[in-house]
Formats: structure tokens, C-alpha cells, sequence
């Protein structure tokens, strides 16, 4: 039988359903929201990375102008219950909303000051006075697994060790294929710590109303519904006694993923007061204490014949996980062949405390593999004398030899790493290039080029994430209201999802109102992460606008006394194949299925209403790319800029090529950020040194080159709509392809570029150790 | 020392008054005393340029004028920037080259580059590169801004 | 992260100024832009309980020309100075003056304030004292010059004395057969420089007459380079750069911050004042 509608939206750039209300200033963040009563919060963070407190005076405090409360842990304790995420398990507790009888890192929250404004409750935290015992902190991650200074030595913790996986080979004749082949390569990769940085900060206006015994919350977060059941055990309420909406959230990246211990005590405080309580955290706030990424480094082990085929890959891996994880998201070591045909694996892992902000998730947390293999990768090419390119030609997958399995146990379909490689290296005009390296370098031009090929694993099946759910409505009028599980917070879900579902039921893309991010409306969903909206999400708005479809089919079919396989919807619609004068409009159905339900015969039903929870038919759904970096450093300044980028990506079926490009333009951005601008730094007392916007430098327009993309559509089977997650590949392969073409530019220096950040002293540093060794 | 100060201001063409300390920074009181909260605020110190409004028709950071400062002064913010409740050439061009994913940076960027455009009927790629760089934003990657700031440019200079 | 409350005076002529600032003492401060101040402020990192807004004092906010100076009131804005026909007869601060942020902050900061705020890295110290402005201090005995080489402590700090204003800035204008030369590195586009080289030169044939090279971001205050000016008048146009840029070096003991170790300043500096002077050396042969 062939489909009652025609595809028109779906693949289209259409313009987006959330850009009136953004454009205009009429966007709803957390921060445009008050109500009645509304006091501001403001927390005192330790400034010490470790300390006793001796004592906490708030006398001063209390009696200042507007101030009406300053909570302590002692204010708190024992006011809460349970305090985990369904998706990270009920091991990993949020920590205590302040600090209790010491601190462990710089910015840990001390005090919360609530008072009639936002300015006099920080002004009443310069009145507190805090009686620090400053100890010795431990902040340099790649030791401190080995020191026997321990941050939670307060509660009784023999290590800074939180998760110690000793070496485990994934292939038996690991030790022995080392021992035989020509080429053994090692060399350890660093990668520096940078972090999220939505341009919105945190924030929350909670509302306890006493008489209801409710909590209201307007949060800025990835996941109302999460953030809900939280709440809920958190305070032993129903789920449906706590209501989490956010209807514009200002990013996240996956900052904004799991509830923060700040968000915690804000809600304790409406709960004491019962006025609405709202804390708007400052950007001081969210670059110190906002949660941090990446900062993690491997010793990575290369087998490679003597034809260049990688035969073996190994990693010791170490990951700074801060004071207190929200999210312990660290490179996933078993993906660490990526997507080559590399047979043998081995790695270990170690998962380290310091007294330094802790780890959340961030765009591809587990990416350290990819940044670890492909900076590795130019490091062996280099060391066996084969050009980088074909050294991954060599050894990288094809779509015709799918599918295959990794020695970390992946099952690899759908993808296309060696096509998009190829496509990429045209793109640049990759030969060509080589040869205008050579003659810039006669003339003390510094050029080099970077190249990354990664497999993103979308759509994954962890604990809460593999479903996602939808309602299709159509209303009286014969207009579709889709209330979604999902948490945008900039990804265009309102227009995908509309474009998906206004092709699903023949009906104008205007006419589909998309409702998400409020918990007393929608189904439940994890949230908006890991890159698993157009899949999960998408099936879901799939599959229940084709319920509503049959819906609609069925009582026009009883209306127009035709079969519903000889209708077909378009424009709104309803019509006789063929016989195109008789037809009905969506809002004569409605009128039909809502006011005359009752002349309904009883197997046709009534209304046109459906919920449907959807799930793939098999986890992850993957997606792959390749990132194709030409750089140049000035060899006066030792400035890196960015003359060519280019991306070669396979998402599959595309629901809008513009929201996909603008996906991968963010990412990539945020990857090349990481490598040549942003760099959290602590000095080795625990103390952030780039603690402002003129200190932790994000990428302006100034420094962000052109970005050439390519598409292959390979299509995936694991859902209706063909489609691959992609959120976060961008920001995995620009890391190390910018690190690979700065180290590209310096080879000849004889420079092997294994860090970053890279930076112009970070390159200055490099070339004059590189000349010191030389001469 | 609390006193509050009467200030008068034009805010998008509407004559406003209001009773604010010294120390409130224009963008507060836009957002909180007159309720436009389309201006955001998201480093309060400068850099970012999520607040930037016109302040007599030239782009300023809202973070980094008190309100005392600006008596007197016509404000024009993003809600201002298409009165008629449809949209300026500016905003029509972001949403056509995609110029906006999340939202939070974009009344910065709308103001700032009808202030720059405004003002300079030609750029050149260059100079909406350099113009542009007063404004964070962290989803787009600034490829969908740039566009946006070269269909407005040339847009506005064929129907000028 | 909002400022310390403060009470706010907006007097509307220079005396009343130097009144307040003799009344409030160590508790005023001067407001003129604001850009460098507020941030400041808002990070409280300083607190000051009366800030005196120089704004609505018309005197301070004009531009006058005399055939060897350009006279600039201490409020006028940076981008009104760019658009400035008299300011473009001083061309080291036209060339300076669009190196500063960006052109949001450019419309709000001003020209005295940036020099009152003498910060090491910033550009219009620089200009003052390579091209040896002349600052007019205005404080309750009255006005008196101060010459920019004596005008700049370190960071932060000048030779204004306390109750004074910095009421505007004298440039000399340079006659014909010079030009001019701004060179500067930073981290991101309107960044402070890491480190920048403002240079001018007057040339007669291939003779250098005249030469003014001044660095930025490497100590605490803008360094004026003399034993680099002296080697580029003896050695004319077709002197080697490259030496002039090393003697401009030698002597500078930069600071380091989070973006740059003192060393890599002082490694780049030979090059930037190459670049800043081969500039100059361009535009007075022109």
C-alpha cells in the first residue's frame, strides 16, 4: 500500500518555530520569570581549594539591609532525602547542598544569602565571616592518585582513587602481536580542561506553596522530567506534587544535564521561607563551579606493521574528576579503536579526585578516545614515516564491510569513515595542499594540516535514555498540538520534530504546535542529551502522528463512506484517491471525532489523540564524520589561525540540513575553542585563574574561519525515520584535528605536538624546547 | 547612601521613569523595572554583549551603564528593534541563514549588527567579521551570524 | 555580580568636580566611560562609595585644534574621536584608537578616561607618551601640564594627584613626511594586546628625523623605547628592523598573566616593532 501522505517538510531547511519569540526578545528564560513574594539567592563559595571551617559568623550578615534568611548546612541537615538520578544510579549522590565542616574546592558554596534583591544578598555575603584552617591541596590530576593528601579524607576515603580499572587486554595475543610487529608507537596524550559555557548561566525560580503542599520550579536544564523525579525523592513528594517547566533554556552542552547541588539548597530555601525563591548564578559562579570537562590524558600503545595496518591499540587513562562529580562522564576506552579495522585493545582506567571543580558532562564526554587515537595516529605516522592520510586509509572502515565488531565489543553498521575521509581530503584538495606546505615552508611559512575521523555512538541505551515519548493531538479546529519528553535548549526540536510530524499527518508545517519542556503536560523523557532527539524522539513523534493518522483515516473513511487505504491526506486535506471532489478538511474530522463523537460507530473510536513511547530497534545508532583542519602559525608570534575547515559528516537522513550544519558549526567552534583559546587553569594552590570572559576566552567571529561542510547519507535502520544523532560530533573532532594540523605546522621543527592546550606561548614553548634539544 | 534616583529615559519610543539606586545597571532596570526582559544579561562585566541595547542610537553593553548614566538618553532594545511586531531585515536575515540556535546571545547580536549596518552600508566580509566579534555566542559557531549580517547588508543596500 | 552601592553626583562644570573629589577624598571616584570601571566594580573588586560623573560637563567633552596640537576633553568618546576630523591630524590616535575592544565599547569608553585608567596594555597611554602628549591635570590650586613621560607609575597608577582630574590630552601633530605605524598581538579580536609596538617616524629622503617607537603589554606601564629611536635616526629608512626591534627589546622586563609568560613578550617584541615601524616607514614614504 502505498503512503497516504507525501513528504514535504522532512529534509528541508524550513524556517525554525522558535526564532519569532528569540528574535524578537520574547524568548522565557529562567531569568525573565517572577512571581509573587520573589526573594533572590546568592551563595559565599570557599576561597579555598581546602579547608576546615573553624567557624561560619552570619551575624553581620543577618541583620543587613533587604536580608531575610542565611542558610547554613546545619539549616538544611537532615530536610532532605534521597538525592540521585535514575540515569547515573543511586550510588552517585549529589552532594550536600553546602558545605558541612570543611571545603574542597574554590567556589564551593558555604552560605546561602536569600534577600530582597540579588545585589543586597551579595552584599550580605561580604558580611559573613568564614574562619578558614587552609590545608594543602591536591590539584595535578596525573598525580594525585599517588598522593596521600586525600580530598575526602573527611570521610575516612583511603585515596584520591574513585575508579581503578587495572590493564585489561580485550584481545588475547595482545602482549605477543606487540612483541612481533615492526612499529611499536607510544605516546602520551593530554588533553586540557575546558568547559560548557552556556551563554545563559544556571538558574531557578523555585516556589514551595505551602497550603498545596507543591513545588514549582522554572529551571534552566536539559531535563524537566529528571530534574522532577529528583525533587520528588528528594523531598518524599509525589512526582506529580512537583512541577519543572523551562520553556527557553540558553544552552547546556551538557552542564545542564543532572540537578546541582545549588539547585538543591535554592529548593530548600523556598521550602523553609514558603516565598519563591530565585537564583540566577552570575558568570563568576558558572566559570568556577558550573561543573568542568575534558582534562584528561593517556599513555596510548600502537602495534603497526610494517605496511602501516594497526594491529594493536592500548591507553592507560587518567581523568580529573573535580571534588565532587555531578557526572563522572570520562572517555569510553572500549571505543578507542574508533572506527578502524584495529583487531587487538587493551586499556586501563583511573578516575581521580582533586580539590578542583568537578566533571560534568559536556558535548561527547566520553571523546577523549577519539582525541587520544587520531593525535596518536599522527604521532606513529610521523615516527614510520607514512603520510598521516594514508595511514587512516589504510586501516579506516568502509560502509560495504559493515558490520563489523571491534575488539571493545562494538557492532559498527551503517557508517561510512574511510567514504567521508575521502570526500573530506577532496574537499581540501589534500595533495595539492601537501605541496603548497612544502613551498610555504621554503619561504618560513608555517602551514600544516589536521585530519580526524571519528564514529559518534547516538542514541544511546544507558538507564533512562532509550525511549522518549510523544502526544499528538489534533485539536477542534483541525490544528496539531505534539506535546514531546524532550528539553530543548537550542537544538530546533520544536521545527524538526514539527517537520517530521506534519509530513506524518499531511498537514502544514504552520499548523503544528510542539509543547515540550513542562512536566505537567508532556510524557516523561531523560532529557536532551546524547545526541537523541531526531532518533528516539523523533520515532516517537513518528509513530504516534501515524496513530493519529489512522485515527483520522478511519473516521473520515466512515464520513466520506470510503475505505481508509483508498484516502489520502495532503495540505490538511482529506480525500478519495482519484476522486479529488470528495474530501473533508482535518477540521471537519475533528468536528466529527469531538462534537458528534456519539454517531461514531464503536470501532472507529473517538477523538484524534494518541501517546506512543518509542524505542530503537537496536542501541546506539551511529553516526561518523571527518574533521579536515588547515592552520598556520605565525612564526614571529607563534599565532595560530585557522585558514580551512572542513567536515565530512554521515548522519544519515537529514531532517533539516540547516539545524544538522548548525549542529556541527556549534561543535566544531567549541572543539577548536578548546585547543586554541579556552583553558580553565588552577595555579598548584587549587586557585582558578581564568575566572572571567577576559580570562577564559571563547572564540569570537574574529578567529573562527569558514566551515565547509560534506554530507554522505547513509541511512539507519534503527528508526522510522532513517535519521543518526549528531549533537555532539562536531565538538569531538575538532579537537584533535586542530591539534594535528598545529602539529603538522611544527613537524619539520622537529616539535611532536601530544597537548593542549595550544595557544601562542603553548607553541612558543614547544619550539623553543624543540631548538634547545636540537642544538 | 540607599537613596534611589529618578531617572528618565525613552525606551523604545516610550517615555519611562523610574526610582532606582545608583548602582543599578541599565540592563537591570530595563529588565526589572520596565520589564523588557528581550535584553540579557550573561557576563555583567563587558565582554559577552548579550545586552547590548542602542543608547541614542549607538550600541553599548547595558552591563556597563549605570541607569543614573543614562538620564535623559533614548533606549532602543530588542523588542524595539521591529516595532510594528514583525521582522527587521536584520532579524529576518538570522532567521533565514539559521543565525540563532538556543537564543540567549541573540538580542545582543540583532542590536549590535543593526547598530554596525545602520552605520555602514557596505562592509566588507572583513568588517562584519571584526564587527561581529564584540558578541559571544556559543551554539551557532558564528557561521549562520556572518551569513545572516551579509543577506542584511546587502538587503538593506538594495532597497536603500 | 552586581556593584557595591554607591551615591552617584553628576556635577555640570570642572570646578564642581574638583569640589567633590576635595570633599569625598579616597571615597570618590571619577566616572567618565565606564568600561573599565564597572566591570571592576561589578566584580567587587573595588568598592567606591561616591562616584563622581564627569558626563555632564560640557568643557570636558570637546575636541580643538591648533596648528602643532590636537587638545581632547577628557569625556570624549573613543568613537566619536574616530570620527574626529581634528583627531585625524593626529594619525597614531586615529590608527590606536580602533584597536581598543570592540565598537559597543568604543562608544561608551572614553579618551581621558582610558589614559587617567594608565593600564599597560592599552593603547591610548601609548600614543600619549610616544608621541609626548602633554596631560592637563585640573585640581583645586587649577591647571597644570604634565608631561606623558612623567604621567605614567605603573599599572593603574599616575602622576595625578589626588583631588586632581585628568581634564584632557594635548597631541602634537607631526608635519609633513611622517608616518605612523600600530602593531599589536592579542589572544582573540579586541582583546588586550600581549604585546604591541606603536611607532612613528618623519622622514627627509632616506634620513629619519624624527622617530617615536612605544610598547605595549610588556611591564607596568607603556615603555618608550629611546635606544631603538636613536639607532633608527642614525641608521635612517633602510635600517635593518629586525636590530632596531632587538635594541627596543633588550632593555624590556616583562610581567606574565594567564595568556602569556614575560619570556614569550619578550621574544615576539623584536617583531611586532619591526611590523609597527616597516608600517610607519611605509606611510611616510607615501
Amino acid at each position: 500500500m502505498s503512503s497516504p501522505v507525501a513528504a514535504r517538510f522532512v529534509g528541508s531547511a524550513v524556517h525554525r518555530k522558535e526564532d519569532r519569540r528569540l528574535l524578537t526578545g520574547h524568548g522565557q528564560y529562567v531569568a525573565d520569570a517572577s512571581a509573587p513574594r520573589m526573594v533572590h539567592a546568592a551563595f559565599l563559595r570557599s576561597e579555598h581549594a581546602k579547608a576546615r571551617l573553624n567557624s561560619v559568623n552570619i551575624e553581620a550578615a543577618l541583620s543587613a539591609p533587604g536580608v531575610v534568611a542565611v542558610y547554613l548546612w546545619s539549616d538544611f541537615h537532615e530536610k532532605f532525602g534521597e538525592a540521585w538520578h535514575a540515569m547515573l544510579g543511586q550510588e552517585l549522590v549529589v552532594p550536600p547542598p553546602l558545605a558541612i565542616m570543611d571545603v574542597r574546592y574554590v567556589g564551593d558554596p558555604i552560605a546561602l544569602v536569600i534577600a530582597e534583591s540579588r545585589a543586597l544578598a551579595e552584599d550580605a555575603c561580604g558580611l559573613i565571616e568564614v574562619d578558614y584552617e587552609a590545608e594543602q591541596a591536591t590539584v595535578d590530576y596525573a598525580t594525585a592518585a599517588a598522593d596521600g593528601n586525600v580530598v575526602h579524607a573527611a570521610w575516612g576515603l583511603p585515596s584520591n582513587v574513585m575508579v581503578d580499572m587495572p590493564f585489561t587486554p580485550m584481545s588475547p595475543d595482545l602482549d605477543e602481536t606487540f612483541n612481533s610487529v615492526q612499529h611499536v608507537v607510544e605516546t602520551t596524550i593530554i588533553q586540557n580542561r575546558y568547559l560548557c559555557v552556556p551563554m545563559e548561566t544556571r538558574g531557578v525560580l523555585a516556589s514551595w506553596v505551602p497550603g498545596l503542599e507543591e513545588l514549582d520550579l522554572i529551571v534552566s536544564t536539559q531535563s524537566v522530567h529528571e530534574t522532577r523525579n529528583f525533587f520528588a525523592r528528594y523531598l518524599g513528594l509525589d512526582e506529580g506534587a512537583v512541577r519543572v517547566s523551562a520553556r527557553d533554556v540558553g544552552g547546556g552542552f551538557g552542564q545542564k544535564m543532572f540537578v546541582f547541588r545549588e539547585e538543591c539548597a535554592v529548593v530548600l530555601a523556598t521550602k523553609l521561607l514558603g516565598r519563591p525563591v530565585k537564583w540566577i548564578e552570575d558568570r563568576l559562579e558558572n566559570l568556577t563551579s558550573a561543573g568542568h570537562s575534558r582534562n584528561e590524558l593517556g599513555k596510548v600503545r600502537m602495534a603497526i606493521s610494517a605496511d602501516g595496518i594497526i594491529e594493536a591499540i592500548t591507553v592507560d587513562h587518567v581523568a580529573d574528576v573535580g571534588a565532587y562529580t555531578p557526572c563522572p562522564a570520562v572517555m569510553d576506552p572500549t571505543l578507542l579503536p574508533g572506527p578502524y579495522r584495529i583487531p587487538r585493545l587493551g586499556f586501563s582506567t583511573q578516575m581521580v579526585w582533586t580539590n578542583t571543580m568537578g566533571k560534568a558532562a559536556y558535548r561527547g564526554p566520553w571523546m577523549f578516545e577519539t582525541t587520544a587515537r587520531e593525535m596518536a595516529i599522527d604521532i606513529a605516522a610521523r615516527q614510520i614515516g607514512m603520510d598521516p592520510a594514508e595511514l587512516r586509509r589504510r586501516n579506516l572502515l568502509s560502509l560495504a564491510e559493515l558490520p563489523f565488531t571491534s575488539p571493545g565489543g562494538k557492532v559498527f553498521q551503517e557508517i561510512t569513515p574511510l567514504e567521508t575521509l575521502e570526500q573530506a581530503l577532496g574537499m581540501l584538495g589534500y595533495e595539492e595542499f601537501r605541496k603548497e606546505q612544502a613551498e610555504a615552508r621554503e619561504q618560513g611559512r608555517w602551514l600544516g594540516v589536521g585530519i580526524c575521523v571519528y564514529v559518534e555512538p547516538t542514541s544511546m541505551e544507558q538507564a533512562t535514555l532509550g525511549t522518549e515519548g510523544a502526544t499528538i493531538r489534533i485539536d477542534s479546529n483541525g490544528k496539531v498540538v505534539a506535546y514531546l519528553s524532550t528539553s530543548s535548549h537550542g537544538q530546533s526540536v520544536e521545527t524538526t520534530m514539527a517537520q517530521i510530524i506534519a509530513d506524518d499527518l499531511g498537514v502544514a508545517y504552520d499548523d503544528v504546535t510542539v509543547v515540550q519542556g513542562d512536566t505537567q503536560s508532556t510524557p516523561y523523557g531523560p532529557g536532551t542529551g546524547g545526541s537523541r532527539t531526531a532518533v528516539i524522539a523523533g520515532g516517537a513523534a513518528h509513530d504516534a502522528a501515524v496513530a493519529v493518522r489512522d485515527k483520522v483515516l478511519a473516521i473520515a473513511a466512515h464520513m466520506m463512506e470510503a475505505a481508509p487505504e483508498d484516502l489520502q491526506i495532503a495540505e490538511g486535506v482529506i480525500a478519495v484517491r482519484g476522486t479529488p471532489d470528495r474530501s473533508l478538511t482535518m477540521k471537519e474530522v475533528a468536528t466529527q471525532a469531538y462534537t458528534n463523537a456519539h454517531t461514531l460507530p464503536g470501532d472507529v473510536g473517538s477523538g484524534l489523540e494518541a501517546t506512543i513511547r518509542f524505542k530503537p530497534t537496536r542501541f546506539p545508532t551511529w553516526s561518523n564524520a571527518t574533521h579536515v583542519c588547515v592552520v598556520e602559525i605565525d612564526p614571529d608570534t607563534f599565532i595560530p589561525r585557522i585558514l580551512r575547515y572542513i567536515v565530512s559528516e554521515d548522519c544519515g537522513k537529514m531532517i533539516n540540513p540547516q539545524v544538522v550544519e548548525g549542529q556541527i558549526f556549534g561543535g566544531v567552534v567549541q572543539g577548536l575553542g578548546g585547543v586554541l583559546y579556552e583553558d580553565f587553569r588552577y595555579d598548584p594552590d587549587g586557585n582558578p585563574q581564568t575566572t572571567t570572559f577576559l580570562d577564559y576566552l571563547l572564540p569570537t567571529t574574529g578567529e573562527t574561519p569558514l566551515i565547509e561542510i560534506g554530507h554522505i547519507e547513509s541511512v539507519s535502520t534503527t528508526n522510522p525515520g532513517g535519521f543518526k544523532g549528531m549533537g555532539e560530533g562536531g565538538a569531538i573532532g575538532a579537537h584533535a584535528a586542530v591539534a594535528n594540523a598545529v602539529g603538522d605546522a611544527l613537524a619539520h621543527l622537529g616539535v611532536n605536538v601530544t597537548s593542549t592546550p595550544l595557544g601562542p606561548e603553548d607553541i612558543f614553548q614547544l619550539v623553543q624546547a624543540s631548538q634547545k634539544e636540537r642544538a | 547612601m540607599n537613596d534611589r534616583t529618578r531617572v528618565r529615559l525613552t525606551v523604545n519610543g516610550h517615555a519611562e521613569q523610574v526610582e532606582v539606586e545608583p548602582r543599578a545597571i541599565l540592563a537591570d532596570v530595563l529588565r526589572d523595572n520596565l520589564g523588557l526582559t528581550g535584553t540579557h544579561l550573561a557576563c555583567e562585566h563587558g565582554v559577552c554583549g548579550a545586552c547590548t541595547v542602542l543608547i541614542d542610537g549607538e550600541a553599548a553593553r547595558s552591563c556597563l551603564v549605570f541607569a543614573v548614566q543614562a538620564e535623559g538618553a533614548s533606549i532602543t532594545t530588542v523588542e524595539g528593534i521591529a516595532p510594528d511586531g514583525g521582522l527587521s531585515p536584520v532579524q529576518e536575515a538570522m532567521r533565514d541563514c539559521h543565525g540563532l540556535q538556543c537564543g540567549f546571545c541573540t538580542p545582543g547580536i540583532v542590536v549590535s549588527m543593526t547598530a554596525y549596518l545602520n552605520t555602514h552600508p557596505n562592509p566588507s566580509d572583513a568588517d562584519l567579521k571584526e564587527a561581529m566579534s564584540g558578541n559571544l555566542c556559543r551554539c551557532t559557531g558564528y557561521q549562520g551570524i556572518l551569513a545572516a549580517a551579509r543577506q542584511a547588508a546587502d538587503r538593506m543596500n538594495a532597497s536603500s | 555580580m552586581k556593584p557595591s552601592q554607591f551615591q552617584h553626583h553628576a556635577p555640570e562644570r570642572v570646578d564642581e568636580v574638583v569640589a567633590l573629589l576635595a570633599e569625598y577624598g579616597d571615597d570618590a571616584k571619577v566616572l567618565a566611560g565606564g568600561q573599565s570601571l564597572i566591570p571592576i566594580m561589578a566584580l567587587r573588586m573595588a568598592t567606591y562609595p561616591h562616584l563622581v560623573d564627569i558626563a555632564r560637563v560640557p568643557d570636558l567633552s570637546k575636541i580643538s585644534a591648533t596648528p602643532n596640537a590636537v587638545r581632547v576633553g577628557a569625556m570624549v568618546r573613543q568613537s566619536h574621536a574616530e570620527r574626529d576630523a581634528a583627531v585625524a591630524t593626529v594619525p597614531l590616535l586615529a590608527k590606536a584608537l580602533p584597536h581598543i575592544g570592540h565598537f559597543q565599547i568604543r562608544n561608551r569608553g572614553t579618551v581621558g578616561g582610558s589614559i587617567a585608567h594608565a593600564d599597560p596594555a592599552s593603547e591610548l597611554p601609548a600614543v600619549a607618551l610616544a608621541l609626548d602628549a602633554r596631560i592637563e591635570a585640573t585640581g583645586p590650586g587649577g591647571v597644570r601640564f604634565i608631561d606623558a613621560s612623567e604621567f605614567f607609575l605603573s599599572t593603574w597608577q599616575t602622576a595625578l594627584d589626588d583631588g586632581e582630574i585628568l581634564s584632557a590630552v594635548e597631541f602634537p601633530v607631526w608635519g609633513a613626511g611622517s608616518g605612523f605605524g600600530v602593531e599589536e598581538i592579542a589572544r582573540r579580536k579586541g582583546d588586550f594586546a600581549l604585546v604591541g609596538a606603536l611607532a612613528g617616524v618623519t622622514l627627509d629622503g632616506d634620513r629619519v628625523t624624527r622617530a617615536c617607537i612605544t610598547m605595549i603589554g610588556v611591564g607596568s606601564t607603556p615603555v618608550r623605547c629611546h635606544e631603538a629611536e636613536a639607532a633608527l635616526i642614525a641608521g635612517g629608512a633602510n635600517a635593518d628592523l629586525n636590530e632596531i626591534g632587538r635594541i627596543a627589546a633588550a632593555p624590556l622586563t616583562p610581567t606574565h598573566d594567564v595568556h602569556a609568560s614575560a619570556a614569550y613578550r619578550k621574544h615576539v617584541s623584536p617583531a611586532i616593532v619591526r611590523r609597527a615601524l616597516t608600517a610607519a616607514l611605509k606611510e611616510a614614504r607615501s
